[in-house]
């Protein structure tokens, strides 16, 4: 199955940088899928979550609070301004779940977007 | 001949010096690490923001529209040109804001010799105190930002910047700092911030598919291109930051070396003029014994 590589940079570092088989972008109009070969796209991000399944079929899932993303067949770059990997290794959950929390409720950003996605890294733990 | 006493308050003052360059090179060098630090994690982003643009911009002059857009507007001949020099707060760093100066002083020769009116932005204590030494008028004079970057005020400064190109009032901006290379080397960087040249982003992207936008394509990339200097600001700032503390370890670890050289230097002559002394003393002791004879 072909992949499309997925860049996370934030001002204080590159977050995440692989291939990945699809991912999920918060868009400023909603959600929306990304899979290789996709049209070229440009887009304002919201606070909320990036999800994507690696290679490997894992699944990777960063919070993030706004900034771009570009689209092109082959490659997705996010720019956004601070991000929080959620992690699921053994004992640190817990701590990138509320860590990706905090960094949700401090953006500035539509109350139900952060709920929604606030709701789902809950859902993440279960 | 200096006396004896002289020498040795000399020696005294020297070896006082190279305690406080010793010092300030130590702090730089701490300083520099962490500056670096903060220059590597940001260049990611910086290096991300530009090829953005770049792809976009391009896709943009291929599309039928075309790039239409007061950001890119091309001006041959620019009649009013803004500088931004950014330079350090403090001094003790050789030759660091002497370059950037130089460099200030042929842009500006080159736009004003074409016709143009340059217009100066001055951000640091040095460059400020440079140009009011030359009498020249400064359309900012800002201090305390370089050393200490903050995005916020970074990004006040070039909002400031920008609305003043969006009015006409300038045609062009130049963002000249001096950059962290490696810890021993720095280069003079000059970035033609405004207006982005589309030549000048040679993209390699080989997209074919049009480009799509959302929300609408005028407040996306209004708001990106405004990240986009923000950014190049903060990173000019946070760049010049790492360079000084460079240039700074660099010339303190000079200085700290030439007062070695020179404490050798003036025990070599303390020591001679001891010797001398005590030669003279006893040949004045001898003859006075041999005339009692």
């Amino acid at each position: 199955m072909s992949t499309i590589k997925l860049e996370i940079v934030t001002p204080q570092g590159v977050i995440y940088d692989g291939d990945v088989k699809v991912a999920t972008l918060c868009g400023k109009d909603g959600e929306f899928g990304v899979l290789p070969g996709h049209a070229s796209l440009v887009s304002l991000l919201d606070a909320g979550l990036i999800s994507a399944t690696t290679d490997d079929n894992k699944e990777i899932v960063v919070a993030i609070n706004g900034g771009y993303a570009k689209v092109s067949e082959d490659k997705i770059s996010c720019i956004v301004d601070g991000a929080v990997v959620v992690t699921d290794e053994e004992g640190e959950l817990t701590e990138s779940l509320k860590k990706a929390k905090e960094l949700l409720k401090s953006a500035q950003s539509s109350d139900t977007a952060i709920a929604a996605a606030v709701s789902k890294i809950e859902s993440i733990k279960k | 001949m200096a006396s004896l006493k002289d020498i040795q308050r000399k020696i005294k003052s020297v070896k006082g010096t190279e305690k406080t360059t010793r010092a300030m090179k130590l702090v730089s060098s701490a300083k520099l690490k962490r500056a670096e630090q903060v220059a590597k994690a940001s260049k990611a982003y910086a290096l991300k923001i530009t090829e953005m643009i770049e792809e976009i911009s391009a896709n943009l002059a291929k599309s039928t529209e075309g790039l239409d857009h007061p950001y890119f507007k091309s001006v041959k001949s620019p009649k009013v040109v803004d500088i931004v020099a950014v330079t350090s707060d403090k001094g003790l760093c050789g030759g660091f804001n002497s370059q950037t100066l130089k460099e200030v002083g042929n842009i500006m020769s080159e736009y004003e010799s074409k016709g143009a009116k340059v217009r100066l932005r001055v951000i640091g204590k040095k460059a400020v105190a440079y140009y009011k030494f030359q009498q020249r008028e400064m359309e900012n004079q800002i201090d305390g930002l370089s050393s200490a970057p903050s995005y916020d005020k970074a990004a006040d400064f070039i909002k400031e910047v920008t609305e003043s190109y969006l009015n006409g009032e300038t045609d062009k901006v130049v963002i000249v700092h001096n950059g962290y290379v490696n810890m021993i080397t720095q280069e003079v960087r000059v970035d033609n911030i405004l207006p982005l040249d589309p030549d000048e982003f040679k993209s390699d992207s080989v997209s074919t598919s049009e480009l799509e936008m959302e929300p609408d394509d005028d407040s996306l990339m209004e708001a990106l291109i405004n990240r986009y200097l923000e950014y190049t600001m903060y990173y000019a700032l946070i760049d010049s930051l790492a360079a000084e503390h460079g240039a700074r370890m660099q010339a303190m670890d000079a200085a700290t070396n030439n007062a070695k050289e020179m404490v050798k230097s003036l025990t070599v002559a303390y020591n001679k003029a001891r010797q001398e002394a005590i030669t003279t003393e006893l040949i004045e002791i001898i003859s006075g014994v041999e005339s009692m004879k």
